[in-house]
């Protein structure tokens, strides 16, 4: 690697064989300095510093915290903080109700992520295919829900949740299925998954119909005349196409998984079923700010942060994508 | 480690080239005339009304009202700012069951010597709330909140059923009522909503934490807060009142079409009816609350809060001096029932308490019932971790209202006792049994 | 190419119309209830309209003097300035990262990538500790400036550069004396002009929707946005009556200006998330 900052060769371009900039004669310009890189990166890496950096390592440290209270409690100083080891760890790890979040976000994300990534995928394709008049409308239609933030979506949805005043209980009780309660222990996954995959396909989906819009038409051509149908060029050509996509939709669906947070909170005081620790990004807002113990919170963070790192390089290395690297 | 990292942060901070002033409405001062402005967090509606009249009359001390989502998320923000150091108001309302969470987070300030002549002002319970029984004042007591009974007298007519005096009286009329049209329910036992039902187990005689020497007691499963889950346990179990929160849009439109006919709360109750069930005005009558023991005649509390000074105000003297007026002042007293519908605290409030809500304008005893009311409270001790023993009840309540099972309610204290005794000692509270 | 006459496939209709059914139907929703008053929202049938919702609307700007409109000033204000200014920065990280080489490259890249996965949630608590300790909190700033930071937008912009500018153009650029910034304002900017788009929407949505951070950090709710703001409407407390008609009707205004920025800005929307990274 040299010193001096090279214009680095697009990927893309690499294979072929043109002629590049590095065998033509270079003229060495003043403004080329060392320092260019650095002094674009640096608005970004003073940000990322002060606004992730610092934090987060300020979370690991007070991980390692708690307090000390003296006497009853009561007035002042009677409180200090000090080093706790890796109690908070231990006591994050051991309470009872933390292996059943992680299960419950399991089980959520066994929901979510196909569900959403299917309904994505298949409208994606349905659009791709261009045989509807209504592509325009429902392309639209569908993407609506990315602009409509957790919070306001989890409110409209717990409206047509409540059973005295939902229309999904209209419509059910109509077809002779009854009137299930949509929040009660049996539906709230479901509840609240439906509230993620509605907020989500529409993203996911332009994300795939724009990679299918990329493919060269040339390529569908030979298919076509041998007679292919759609669902076989679908299948057979565009699918292997777009799987690099698809491998980030899914890695980017199941973050967005293990973050659940604005929607169970959301839908919390409407429920019984829904506790303070149902995932575990609840537990920890419940331990900050509820219990006001930012040490316990913070050690919850810190295994959350990981067990995220874990999953996602795991399954990018699994899948051998390099999506994620660097092309150098 | 901690300087390094501040040091870090505000080099990174100064960096960003940009005259980041940190402008902040909340940052106290006084200028060269002498002039004070403090800020006031509150959730209390219209609040801002009646500190016109003190800004108006007090120009050198100038109140600005942040109004907040609640009393548990400001007193969450306040327990934030309170540990970051910075951003708390000067003046904070705080109910009375988190004044000894706040106390021990040291985030109010001792006002005695501003504060200490007001004790004869207010009845006892509400002023060993704002002192713990020793000899500091840490707020000046601004409502009282006691429980009373609140029903659709038209059903209860129409069915030949009086006012329950006790709670077999309730539970037969909840029966009935339910028997009578399957739709109809007298209540609901909400798990969202902890300070009901500890108000229910203050009625009950329960004091779920007391102070010997140095040494807390926990005592939330004990023999009267049974009774009280057994009792709730068994009526949502037989099926003769609901089981889901209050405060939803269900519960909303239960109020709306006359579907819940009965709520046990507290004296702010017509407010929110008010608000909730416009359309069925005039036809609710307010009632003391069920017994236990008609011979013994007792209520608990829900809600009700005072007004605290916070240890990051840098005009305590000032602070104090403006919720001395606020909460004694005559004019004030009466801009708070009138404006903002609030049941003052203090033992001279009859005079602004002279005919009913409008939304009971047809029960000219209201304040009557609600004076007697706040006079048979039973004392009840609140501890340092009263945000851990609510959150316990709502999720060991959730599950039970859920279960339906009357076992379950009264296995719900066991935990809700464990918890919130695990979390004391973890910070290294003295705790017994 | 040749047209090539396709058949139009009433599967293909059905299917997706009933996906526009499904996402519709709260929206739809919304702006049923909001037309509803407060006696009729809990009465009348879910999907038959009413003809209050410009009572409905004034009653909102009434509440405490208009502070709606401003929550939903302030909301444009953090998402559009800190939307803006992230672009901005992203663009610039993201044209380093794609254009040089560097010492240190790898570091700062593999950091871009690890922010990516890191919750806001989890961030706000010590974020807030921080900037209290420099007196910044219940600021405008408080909210703007952890807004300004993307990784993913950094991500984006990365791969959007590699993609969209060729080596030539630098090179050619340069051959004329352009300075560096010259080049990255008048050569680069535009030639990433629809990917930058992107990120501006990414992170205006991400801005729009943050309600943790501004939660936390603001006491004042006059500085509040739309949700933190929409959210205490919602959670009155016990001892108040609930605001849902004002709650419904805020929801649907607040949803109003983001559906129209994108369907303004549709055509730029182009969101290919592997292909400047995959291939090769």
């Amino acid at each position: 690697m040299t010193t001096v900052p090279a214009i680095e060769q697009p990927a893309t371009e690499r294979s072929a064989a043109v002629p590049t900039a590095a065998g033509r004669p270079r003229r060495r310009s003043h403004s080329r300095r060392a320092g260019t890189p650095y002094a674009f990166l640096a608005p970004a890496i003073v940000l990322f510093v002060a606004f992730l950096g610092a934090p987060i390592v300020y979370a690991a440290y007070l991980s390692l915290r708690k307090v000390k209270v003296s006497g009853l409690g009561l007035g002042s100083g009677s409180r200090t903080e000090i080093w706790a080891g890796l109690s908070n760890y231990a006591r994050s790890l051991t309470d009872p109700e933390f292996l059943p979040s992680v299960g419950r976000i399991g089980a959520y994300g066994l929901i979510v992520v196909p569900v959403m990534l299917g309904l994505a995928l298949l409208f994606a394709l349905l659009l791709d295919a261009g045989r509807t008049k209504v592509g325009g409308f429902t392309r639209t239609a569908i993407f609506l829900p990315y602009a409509v933030p957790a919070v306001v979506a989890s409110l409209l949805w717990g409206f047509l949740y409540l059973p005295r005043v939902s229309p999904i209980n209209d419509v059910l009780e109509g077809i002779g299925v009854g009137s299930p309660n949509l929040l009660g222990s049996s539906w709230i996954l479901y509840a609240v998954a439906n509230i993620a995959v509605w907020g989500g396909t529409g993203f996911n989906m332009i994300v795939l119909y724009t990679a299918l819009k990329a493919i060269p038409q040339d390529m569908y051509e030979a298919a076509r005349l041998d007679g292919a149908t759609e669902v076989q060029i679908a299948w057979r050509i565009k699918i292997p196409i777009i799987a690099p996509s698809m491998v980030m939709t899914f890695v980017f669906s199941l973050i967005a998984t293990l973050q659940v947070f604005a929607e169970p909170m959301t839908l919390r005081p409407l429920s019984n079923t829904i506790s303070s620790t149902w995932t575990p990004l609840m537990k920890v807002y419940r331990d900050a700010f509820t219990r006001d113990d930012i040490y316990s919170a913070a050690a919850t963070s810190v295994i959350i942060a990981l067990a995220t790192f874990a999953l996602s390089f795991g399954f990018l290395k699994l899948v051998g994508s390099r999506a994620f690297r660097q092309e150098d | 480690m901690k300087k390094a990292l501040v040091g870090v942060f505000a080099a990174s901070l100064l960096l960003l080239a940009s005259g980041c002033s940190g402008s902040d409405d909340s940052d106290t001062g006084s200028d060269a005339g002498g002039k004070v402005d403090l800020t006031y967090w509150t959730w209390t509606p219209n609040m801002d009304k009646v500190v016109e009249t003190w800004n108006a009359a007090n120009p050198n001390i100038h109140v600005t009202v942040n109004k907040q989502d609640g009393g548990d998320p400001a007193v969450t923000k306040l327990l934030t700012a309170i540990k970051a150091g910075s951003g708390a108001p000067d003046v904070m309302q705080a109910e009375y069951q988190k004044v000894p969470t706040l106390v021990s987070a040291d985030a109010l300030a001792d006002i005695k010597d501003e504060a200490g002549s007001l004790k004869d002002k207010f009845p006892e319970s509400n002023w060993n709330s704002v002192t713990l029984g020793g000899d500091s004042v840490y707020a000046v007591p601004q409502d009282n909140a006691p429980l009373m009974f609140f029903y659709r007298k038209d059903v209860f007519d129409k069915l030949k059923i009086a006012a329950p005096k006790t709670w077999d009286d309730y539970a037969a009329a909840a029966k009935k009522i339910h028997a009578a049209n399957a739709k109809q329910y007298l209540g609901t036992f909400s798990a969202t909503d902890a300070g009901l039902f500890t108000g229910l187990a203050q009625q009950a005689g329960a004091s779920w934490w007391g102070i010997n020497g140095d040494t807390w007691s926990v005592n939330i499963n004990d023999a009267a807060t049974q009774k009280v889950a057994g009792y709730w346990g068994g009526l949502v179990q037989e099926g003769s009142i609901l089981n889901t929160p209050m405060y939803t849009p269900e519960w909303n439109a239960a109020l709306n079409d006359g579907t819940q006919v009965g709520w046990v709360s507290a004296v702010w109750a017509p407010g929110v009816l008010e608000g909730n069930a416009a359309s069925t005005k005039g036809k609710w009558a307010a009632a003391p609350m069920p017994q236990w023991d008609t011979a013994a005649p007792k209520t608990g509390n829900w809600g009700g809060s005072a007004t605290a000074v916070t240890t990051q105000s840098k005009h305590p003297k000032q602070a104090a001096q403006f919720i001395q007026w606020l909460n004694t002042d005559p004019a004030a007293i009466k801009l708070l029932a009138s404006t903002a519908n609030v049941y003052p605290a203090t033992i001279d409030s009859s005079a602004a308490l002279t005919s009913p809500p409008a939304f009971f304008a047809d029960q000219a005893d209201f304040y009557t019932l609600a004076s007697d009311a706040a006079k048979i409270g039973n004392p009840f001790t609140y501890g340092p971790n009263v945000n851990v023993a609510y959150s316990a009840f709502n999720d060991a309540f959730g599950k039970a209202a859920e279960s339906k099972q009357s076992a379950q309610f009264t296995a719900a204290l066991a935990t809700m006792q464990t918890q919130t005794v695990d979390d004391m000692k973890n910070s290294g509270f003295k705790v017994a049994g | 190419m040749a047209v090539l006459v396709k058949k139009r496939s009433s599967t293909a209709t059905i299917l997706l119309l009933l996906g526009a059914l499904y996402c519709l139907a709260p929206v739809l929703w919304v702006l049923v209830a909001a037309s509803k008053s407060s006696t009729e929202l809990f009465s009348t049938f879910t999907f038959a309209p009413s003809t209050h919702l410009f009572d409905n609307i004034a009653d909102l700007s009434n509440y405490r003097d208009g502070l709606y409109w401003r929550w939903m000033a302030n909301t444009a204000l953090y998402a559009g300035v800190g939307a803006l200014a992230s672009t901005f920065v992203s663009a610039m990280a993201g044209f380093a990262l794609a254009k040089f080489q560097f010492p240190g490259k790898s570091v700062v890249f593999n950091m871009v990538l690890a922010g990516v996965l890191v919750p806001g949630v989890i961030l706000a608590i010590p974020q807030y500790l921080l900037l209290a300790k420099v007196g910044m909190t219940n600021s405008y700033w408080s909210v703007l400036l952890p807004s300004i930071i993307s990784p993913y937008g950094i991500y984006l912009a990365r791969i959007f550069a590699a993609a969209a500018i060729p080596n030539e153009v630098l090179e050619a650029s340069r051959v004329d004396g352009a300075g560096d910034w010259r080049t990255f304002v008048t050569v680069v900017l535009p030639m990433m002009r629809s990917g930058l788009v992107t990120v501006f929407l990414f992170q205006f949505v991400a801005v729009w929707n943050n309600f943790m951070l501004p939660y936390i950090m603001l006491g004042n709710d006059k500085l509040f946005p739309i949700t933190v703001g929409l959210s205490g409407l919602l959670n009155q407390g016990a001892q108040q009556p609930s605001m849902y008609t004002s709650v419904v009707t805020g929801a649907l205004l607040s949803i109003v200006p983001l559906i129209a920025l994108f369907l303004a800005l549709q055509r730029y929307w182009q969101v290919d998330l592997a292909s400047g990274a995959v291939k090769g």
